[in-house]
């Protein structure tokens, strides 16, 4: 067996902080926000807050959220959120299973279908159009409808579905079960990897989303976290100052209701990865097939 | 893996970035009905105490603000004044134009419409008969607009002989000017400059003397990497607005014959060190920073930037005082500042509306005088106290109930508002004693008023402006920091020209010469 000499560990350990140095850096924009968000005001202003906080206060965070238009669309974004990610795992497996079976008729084409919707789609105004007709303007549905199912994650679960051992499938049948018993109760249970990842990435986008909400949403108390996050931030923007008034101006929320506002809008999708992980690592397949 | 998968993913993969980048993937295959509250007008208004016919629930669009239209405190008054109930929804704060654009061309049913003063895009959307004309209306249902509109704010906003708009008009005439550390001209026993060549000087011991103890750091003054244009200090070149006054002509800055002197003079102090050597690359909050950790001598800022800088400098300098410096005398003795004039926001009523005489009606009851008046500053007593004759505001209920005031108008009381507004402005002492010394005190031949403010809508002049005053933005800044010789003036001029500069001119100066008559 190899044995690592001094000059290898050397030169792990180099490599080792080299990246660990880098992947902090990644990280300083977010701290620096962070810093912002609980440092005094007047220290921001006159530039003293770098990675550390200066005059440390909880104050500006605590006005942040429990301002009454932050708790709404917080609120609005978890509905969102929650709906939307339930709504489109559903959906998405429920297309995904009937053409994860290979006895289909006419499979090629379906999928070709649904690739194509992939590379091409209306655009920008017959979608607003669409959802205009639909009567779905300033309604969350405009949020969630249009993106109920995306062409890429079903591809993946399909893909996952096809590779489930068949004779779970015939060992089922033998023993009654009908395909809607044998998807809820057999399929969606052994495939809890899967559908985590995908619903995370569900959730992740109807999160973030701010361009749908943009053009579907004008109440204000529709509004998601993310648009009320971009009028805060984009408020600040005085350069721009020639559609300013005075009366803007004196009102233009401080740098550190800004950052307060980021870092608030930002820690609750965080939250939901570490309750995710386990399942990236764990293998719930393994054991279930026995010979 | 199978052959299958690695095709398919092969395929997705691809498929991804264009779905990444159309970002907006899928379509439905279920017409799932997610029947969420439809957001239809409610009805039933509850408060009215006027027995008349039921008025109509109305819907208006107005521009971004911090809090909810439809719970702040203006919003109960007005529908206790007006007898209307009124939904509110907002722009966005960022691309509002695009927001607007796709809303009225989708044909959505406000009665009212509030946007910023974008005279483009009003004339383009009267042109295009997607507005009421108002002028029928206003005879009819409007004596109060009629007695609180000046005349010529309605000639302004005609459009082709006919009023669409009902303008807030801008309330206060100048901006900015150079704000300097009244400590440091003390600790050096100079006096505050009232010229160019004083300020020269001042700026020059600022440097040398080093008053704040800052070593390299030491700035005499900064400004922003897009403030080549210097207030004050471009009026003492006789240069104020962006197109003055040259020999009866309106001639845009870098056509004006003291372009050159004023570039010499900027390009000066930046060769001495006396401007922020790294100005070029500031941002507005770096230009603040230096100023407000007692860095920088001066900074050319609006006075509304002042109390987030004084609070700031009081713990960072507490020895720190400030002042505004008053208009500069150039070489020829000119001197001055531009002085706004126009609107800050326009209200239409759009052809979709389905109520355009209860809006009108609105409008009419919101200029009512006491109505009005509430709505700007509140009660007296409550809200504001009479000091001296001026409206000062009592805290915090003034700020917790009327700061949004100003987004609820549609059209000023044009006579009084300006004096009811200052109490907005007494908000804040420091801020005031700024905008008091700029606004209240300066003599009128200091007040330079931008003759463009108060123009009709030239088509022209509408869709190069911006473009143009970038460009001549640019070029200044690179003539300031040496990267362009005053020689090369003639080639931007002609470069000036052909971008749109010669037909903008033509137009000013043909709707001038009927100005002058």
């Amino acid at each position: 067996m190899y044995r690592k000499t001094a000059k290898d560990y050397m030169l792990d350990g180099t490599i080792y902080i080299v990246l660990i140095a880098m992947g902090l850096i990644t990280l300083l924009p977010f701290v620096n926000v962070f810093s912002k968000s609980v440092s005094e005001e007047w220290a921001i202003m006159s530039g003293q807050v770098g990675i550390f906080p200066v005059g440390f206060q909880l104050d500006t965070m605590k006005f942040v959220v429990t301002s009454s238009q932050f708790l709404n669309s917080l609120w609005i974004s978890v509905i969102i959120t929650v709906a939307g990610t339930l709504g489109s795992l559903l959906i998405t497996a429920l297309t995904a299973y009937p053409l994860s079976k290979r006895e289909l008729p006419g499979m090629g084409f379906i999928i070709v279908l649904f690739i194509f919707t992939m590379m091409f789609n209306g655009g920008i105004i017959p979608n607003y159009l669409l959802v205009r007709e639909l009567g779905l303007i300033n309604n969350l549905g405009s949020l969630i409808l249009p993106a109920l199912i995306s062409v890429f994650n079903m591809l993946v679960i399909k893909s996952y579905f096809e590779n489930l051992p068949a004779s779970l499938e015939e060992s089922a049948k033998l023993e009654g079960a009908r395909n809607l018993t044998i998807l809820f109760r057999i399929i969606l249970p052994l495939s809890g990897p899967v559908l985590a990842t995908i619903g995370l990435f569900y959730a992740v986008y109807y999160w973030n989303d701010y361009f749908h909400p943009m053009l579907y949403i004008n109440s204000t108390s529709l509004k998601p976290l993310q648009l009320y996050l971009q009028d805060i931030v984009m408020n600040a923007d005085t350069s721009s100052a020639l559609d300013k008034t005075a009366d803007d101006l004196m009102n233009v929320p401080a740098e550190g209701v800004r950052s307060a506002t980021v870092i608030a809008s930002t820690i609750p999708i965080l939250l939901v990865y570490p309750f995710l992980q386990k399942y990236f690592i764990k293998g719930v397949l393994i054991g279930s097939v026995k010979g | 893996m199978t052959k299958p998968f690695k095709l398919i993913s092969t395929i997705a993969m691809s498929a991804l970035l264009v779905s990444v980048m159309a970002a907006c993937s899928g379509n439905n295959g279920t017409a799932n009905n997610e029947s969420g509250s439809t957001n239809a007008p409610k009805t039933g208004s509850e408060a009215t105490a006027k027995p008349d016919a039921p008025k109509p629930a109305l819907k208006r669009l107005n521009v971004w603000a911090g809090e909810d239209y439809n719970v702040y405190p203006v919003a109960k008054l007005l529908e206790e004044n007006t007898g209307y109930k009124m939904q509110t929804d907002m722009l966005p704060q960022d691309k509002w134009a695009e927001k607007l654009n796709l809303i009225m061309s989708s044909g959505e049913a406000y009665d009212i419409v509030t946007s910023y003063s974008d005279m483009a895009l009003y004339s383009d959307y009267a042109q295009k008969g997607a507005l009421v004309d108002l002028g029928p209306l206003i005879e009819e249902f409007g004596p109060n607009i009629k007695a609180a509109l000046k005349p010529e704010s309605i000639e302004a906003l005609k459009v082709n002989g006919k009023l669409y708009a009902i303008p807030t008009t801008v309330t206060y005439e100048i901006n900015s000017s150079i704000l300097i550390r009244t400590d440091w001209l003390e600790k050096l026993d100079l006096s505050m400059p009232t010229t160019t060549d004083e300020l020269t000087n001042v700026l020059t011991q600022f440097k040398e003397k080093d008053p704040g103890g800052n070593g390299d750091r030491n700035v005499p003054l900064t400004i922003k990497g897009d403030q080549s244009i210097i207030d004050n200090i471009v009026g003492a070149f006789g240069m104020p607005n962006a197109w003055n006054d040259v020999d009866g002509q309106l001639v845009p800055r870098v056509l004006d014959p003291s372009y050159k002197d004023y570039v010499a003079y900027t390009g000066s102090l930046y060769k001495n060190g006396l401007i922020d050597r790294e100005f070029v690359a500031n941002k507005d909050a770096t230009a603040k920073e230096k100023f407000a950790s007692g860095v920088a001598g001066a900074i050319v800022v609006h006075w509304a930037d002042i109390p987030a800088l004084s609070e700031s400098l009081a713990k960072t300098k507490p020895e720190a005082t400030f002042a505004f410096v008053p208009p500069l005398k150039g070489p020829n003795g000119e001197f001055g500042f531009a002085a706004n004039a126009g609107f800050d926001r326009l209200s239409y009523i759009p052809k979709s509306s389905k109520h355009p005489e209860e809006a009108i009606k609105w409008i009419n009851a919101s200029l009512e005088p006491e109505t009005f008046k509430n709505m700007a500053i509140g009660v007296e007593g409550t809200h504001y106290k009479v000091v001296d004759g001026a409206y000062e505001p009592i805290q915090p209920i003034f700020t917790d109930e009327r700061n949004l005031a100003n987004n609820f108008m549609a059209g000023t009381d044009e006579t009084n508002y300006p004096q009811y507004w200052q109490a907005r402005v007494r908000k804040n002492p420091v801020m005031f004693e700024a905008f008091d010394f700029l606004n209240n005190q300066q003599p009128a031949e200091a007040k330079v008023t931008n003759l463009l403010g108060l123009a009709p809508y030239m088509q022209q002049y509408a869709k190069n402006n911006q473009q143009l005053n970038t460009m001549i933005g640019d070029y200044t800044v690179k003539l300031i920091a040496g990267a362009e010789s005053i020689d090369g003036l003639e080639d931007f001029q002609k470069k000036y020209m052909a971008a749109g500069g010669e037909a903008s001119s033509k137009e000013v100066n043909e709707w001038y010469a009927t100005l002058a008559k």
